[in-house]
């Protein structure tokens, strides 16, 4: 199998639009924080992205059927490896999110786990050969993401939880959804939304309450949105140039180099480079799509569109949070928002798909 | 091939999922388009707005000085304290203990921490006690910002000709409003930016530039002196409202400009409108007899009559057109200069009848009457000079003698003035510069307004004649000064009741317009009480002391060499008379007439002639000593060719002459046998004036010795080889 592994099949095309977004990123992370108590992240952000980059690398070697076939090793460790977050996390700003290790790195798990759970749903759904998927199916794919996803959510972190969601979705919905079953899901979710709306912690409910009406507590919960608008409306059509973003530089807009940099980027490179920025975006997806169709097998389709479902999640959201229409849940933007452990998924999750589409002629 | 792994079904579905993505993409450029294209504008003021907060840096006010730079209004800088709301904890108990120390409404202060998130005053310009007690809180979200606030360090000096100034420094009346343009200088720019995290810095984007500082005319010490004096005649007349003002008849200068009632500028929330105004420019009322002096000087340039043509003064009225006006008095037969001297109504207005309506109205348009002086001061009215052509047949009866004119006591004094410098009218101005803001020396240079001639300099050198004459021998002897020849003119108005429109019979504006030296004036002073009760509402009863007390110091102030010989006699009564000021307040003794009490402490002092007395020693009462001040050495210096007047041990020497207090008036004395320069110094012992005729030594003179004339009198000596 091996000898036929190019990398002249490799999708440089795509690795070109990837590394052209983590550019955008970086230097937005420096705009935003170069006069802050965070300067210099920028340089640790290209850091993570050359260790991002290796391991995409590394990932494309290794066949994914092997790691198709080990699978349900992966997903194990994966449910260990949260619980021993619940049990030995550190907790920091109220949530056991990350392990810290002896060596002093710390390490959050819930981020690795979306990329096992992308592969379990692929094996999964690719195992079932039947044109339409049963209930029962579906009630087995739902426990397969849920399970974690109750752990994660325990920690607590609802915006990581939640991007377990698509997964499964995807699975079901490319599996063969019937239009029955959509229904009957869709009628569950909207009768345990009263029940969740209690499980969820006040801070969670304030976002979601903000998300709809904004204006009622602007110094509070429904500041982070108000300002997020303001920054990309003040940005105009041109933007107010490179380290000029008022609203990024006197600290109105929260948290500018991770949760809200595309709201910084909007208001510094305005409308002009919020435009490209998405069409970025959507040119890597539409890129990613293309290799989905030309996959070698079942399961590599549904990997592939593992990987589209959470990295649109992510955009999805996180552009929608910054202009206004999603609320918001602390949902990073991937490749430009600052952070090791989004930065070493996102080249993980390409790592996998580079891996399907340098096999896409093997069989 | 590949593809057909996964099935047509999920290829579908893909498919799907890409439309959906693209419609979602679209949805977001959809409104990118919105926020950044359409709400632009919004969003971005809604950004600087919450961002940055411009304070305006008051500038330090400009500095206003009188002539000599004494400062007259100051900026000093005081606290203000302002809160940044949104740091405060508990704004709630922060409200309540400033409120409590500023004495401010608790409510009000909440109300202003809920108003604004990032800024509000609290208090502004509060005094150095109320910022230290709030400064020992140590309240969090409450900060200081030094601001300028106005000070006049003179308190109710020149009120009215300074103004004062509003919280931020605006002028609002006085010099503070007419230059504020000037004194107010650059505000600079102080960028507050607040962030998210709340914490606020100011930066301060342009530096206050400070206002020019402005010169007056005004010298502080005679602004004292006619305040002071203003105050007494006030307190002793029980008048209403008063006016003094001293102009430099040559160039324009306003020297003084007093008005009363008057305020303290530093207590602006106290003051009242009435207190404001400044009745010196903005007052109209009615002349009266001193407008006579416009009516003959206008006739005496037209060459209609001469200061020693007789006129029949009818015996007192006279008809003009079927009304019959009556004189103050009855007079007969008398000269021009003696109509003015007495202000016979009659004979003044026969010798406007000569003139006609024409001409008088050019010369009262000529002195400038019926339009701004433009003195450089707010509020100044035009007065009342209605168009010749509105003039009824019996208008020039009473314009001729100041009725049915409205003059303010600023063209009063400016018509005299023009008087006093030959002919020429000049603006006042009261305004001498403005200085820029530097530390180093500078001079103002001064430069007289707008001039011209209004009368020929003969007609205004017979005029000042006339008019010393009115203080000599007429109704202005109380302004006699001691040591100046002296020139004015009384004048009592009937004042208009507001109510009837009729003249009041109780209320008067009395006034006396005067310069003196005569020859060439250095001063012009003019004064008006309003409505005196005390001591009547005669000008020259009521005005004339006041007008006497103000000039006799003010020249005395500016060392203006004496034109006349103080006797020295005269010198120690001066001396002593400051010990007895209150005693005097009826009037200055003069030569005229010296109350008993003043002899008997003239007595005292002859008696004791070794009393020391230096002359620059101040006096304890705190009234000038005219005495010590006509010593000092640079009043000696400058007329080195009079006699100098010395101090008072000295003054028994001669004893030649001695005041007759029974009959009043000066004794002369023999001349007889003595040379010119003996004679000519007895003369000035005596306090009059000596016209030689011939060389050698005295041979005749007249009047006799041992007759009664008036001070300043003439004799007439004959001398022979």
């Amino acid at each position: 199998m091996a000898r036929n592994v190019s990398y002249r099949d490799f999708d440089w095309l795509l690795f070109a639009f990837v590394l052209l977004i983590c550019a955008l990123g970086v230097v937005e992370i420096y705009s935003a924080t170069y006069h802050t108590k965070f300067a210099g992240v920028h340089v640790k952000q290209m850091y993570w992205m050359a260790t991002g980059i290796v391991a995409m690398f590394l990932v494309s070697v290794v066949d994914y059927q092997l790691l198709l076939e080990n699978v349900h090793w992966m997903y194990l460790v994966s449910i260990a490896s949260l619980l021993s977050v619940l049990v030995f996390g550190q907790k920091y700003l109220g949530a056991r999110r990350w392990i810290k290790f002896p060596g002093g790195q710390h390490f959050q798990p819930s981020e690795w786990v979306k990329l096992i759970l992308i592969l379990a749903i692929a094996k999964y759904f690719a195992d079932i050969r039947q044109r339409e998927l049963s209930f029962f199916d579906l009630i087995k794919a739902g426990l397969l993401v849920g399970v974690p996803m109750l752990m994660v959510l325990a920690q607590p972190d609802l915006g990581t939880a939640l991007t377990y969601m698509p997964i499964a979705v995807m699975g079901i919905y490319l599996g063969g959804l019937r239009a029955k079953h959509a229904t009957i899901i869709l009628l569950a979710a909207a009768m345990a939304m009263p029940a969740a709306w209690h499980v969820l912690k006040p801070y969670q409910r304030d976002r979601l309450t903000s998300f709809m009406q904004p204006e009622a507590d602007r110094q509070g919960s429904g500041y982070q949105v108000i300002q997020s608008k303001i920054a990309v409306g003040a940005g105009g059509i041109w933007g107010r140039g490179f380290a000029k973003g008022t609203q990024t530089h006197g600290m109105f807009l929260p948290v500018p180099q991770t949760d809200f940099i595309f709201a910084a980027f909007a208001e510094e490179h305005g409308f002009v480079g919020a435009m490209g920025v998405l069409l970025l975006y959507f040119m890597v997806l539409m890129r990613l799509i293309q290799n989905a169709q030309t996959a070698p097998d079942r399961a590599g389709t549904f990997v592939v569109m593992g990987v589209v479902a959470v990295l649109t999640f992510h955009i999805l959201i996180n552009i929608g949070m910054v202009v206004g229409f999603m609320p918001v849940t602390g949902i990073p933007l991937p490749l430009m928002s600052y952070g090791g452990s989004s930065v070493l998924f996102t080249f993980l999750a390409l790592g996998i798909v580079m891996n399907i589409r340098m096999r896409r002629f093997v069989n | 091939m590949a593809a057909s792994n996964p099935g047509k079904d999920a290829q579908k579905r893909i498919y799907i999922l890409a439309v959906v993505f693209a419609l979602w993409a679209l949805l977001i450029c959809g409104r990118l388009v919105q926020l950044q294209v359409f709400d632009y504008g919004k969003l971005e003021q809604h950004a600087q707005r919450q961002q940055q907060r411009t304070i305006e840096v008051a500038p330090r006010r400009g500095l206003i000085f009188d002539r000599s730079g004494h400062e007259l209004a100051m900026s000093i800088a005081v606290d203000s304290i302002f809160a940044v709301p949104s740091e405060i904890p508990d704004p709630n108990t922060a409200a309540t203990l400033l409120a409590h120390i500023l004495k401010l409404d608790p409510a009000e202060v909440r109300a202003r921490f809920r108003a604004s998130r990032t800024f509000c005053w609290v208090a502004r310009k509060v005094d150095a006690d109320a910022s230290d007690r709030v400064r020992a809180l140590n309240l969090r979200g409450v900060y200081f910002q030094k601001e300028s606030k106005r000070f006049y360090p003179k308190r109710e000096l020149a009120a009215q000709v300074l103004g004062y100034v509003g919280m931020d420094d605006e002028g609002l009346s006085g010099i503070e409003r007419e230059f504020d343009d000037e004194l107010r200088g650059q505000p600079g720019r102080m960028l507050i930016s607040v962030d998210a995290r709340k914490r606020w810095f100011g930066r301060v984007e342009r530096q206050p530039e400070p206002g020019e500082n402005v010169v007056l005319t005004v010298d502080q010490a005679i602004q004292y002196i006619a305040e002071r004096e203003l105050d007494n005649a006030i307190r002793e007349n029980s008048a209403a409202a008063g006016t003094v003002i001293v102009e430099n008849p040559h160039t324009g200068e306003i020297l003084a400009l007093a008005n009363r009632p008057t305020f303290n500028p530093n207590l602006s929330k106290k003051i009242r409108p009435e207190e404001l105004n400044n009745r010196a420019i903005s007052d109209i009322y009615e002349p009266g007899s001193t407008f006579k002096l416009v009516t003959l000087s206008a006739a005496i340039d037209q060459h209609l009559t001469n200061p020693n043509e007789l006129v029949d003064c009818q015996m007192g009225s006279i008809v003009v057109a079927g009304r019959r006006i009556h004189d103050w008095h009855p007079f007969g037969v008398m000269k021009v200069a003696d109509v003015l001297a007495h202000s016979s109504d009659v004979g003044t207005i026969k010798i406007g009848l000569r003139l006609g309506d024409d001409r008088l109205y050019q010369y009262i348009r000529g002195y400038g009457f019926g339009s701004q002086t433009g003195i450089d001061l707010p509020g100044e009215t035009r007065g009342m000079a209605k168009a010749v052509n509105r003039w009824s047949k019996i208008s020039i009866g009473a314009i001729s003698i100041g009725q049915e004119i409205g003059v303010s006591p600023i063209q009063l004094a400016s018509m005299v003035s023009t008087i006093a410098n030959d002919g020429v009218w000049t603006t006042p101005h009261i305004v001498a510069g403005t200085l820029e803001p530097r530390s180093t020396p500078q001079t103002v240079v001064f430069h007289p307004g707008d001039q011209h001639r209004v009368i020929a300099r003969l007609t205004a050198a017979e005029m000042k004649q006339m008019m010393e004459g009115v203080v000599l021998r007429g109704t202005g002897r109380k302004a006699l000064l001691e040591g100046y020849t002296t020139a004015g003119k009384t004048g009592t108005a009937q004042k208009v009741d507001p109510v009837t429109h009729t003249y009041s019979h109780t209320k008067y504006v009395t006034s006396f317009a005067g310069f003196a030296p005569v020859n060439n004036p250095a001063v012009v002073v003019v004064v008006i009480l309003d409505s005196p009760i005390t001591h009547g509402h005669e000008g020259g009863i009521v005005a004339a002391p006041l007008f006497q007390k103000v000039a006799q110091q003010v020249l005395e102030y500016m060392h203006v060499p004496h034109d006349l010989d103080i006797p020295k006699e005269r010198q120690l009564l001066l001396a002593s008379k400051s010990a007895t000021e209150k005693d005097v307040a009826e009037g200055t003794p003069d030569r005229l007439g010296a109350p008993l009490d003043v002899a008997g402490a003239e007595q005292a002092a002859l008696i004791q002639p070794s009393r020391p007395m230096p002359p620059s020693e101040p006096r304890d009462s705190g009234v000038e000593p005219v005495a010590a001040v006509t010593a000092e050495p640079l009043a000696m210096r400058s007329r080195p060719e009079s006699k100098p007047a010395e101090a008072p041990v000295r003054v028994p020497s001669s004893g030649t002459v001695v005041l007759d207090v029974e009959q009043g008036g000066i004794v002369v004395p023999s001349f007889f046998g003595k040379p010119l320069r003996a004679a000519i110094e007895a003369a000035q012992n005596s306090g009059i004036e000596l016209d030689a005729i011939g060389n050698g030594v005295a041979r005749e003179q007249s009047p006799a010795a041992g007759s009664h004339v008036a001070a300043g009198a003439r004799v007439e000596v004959r001398f022979e080889q």
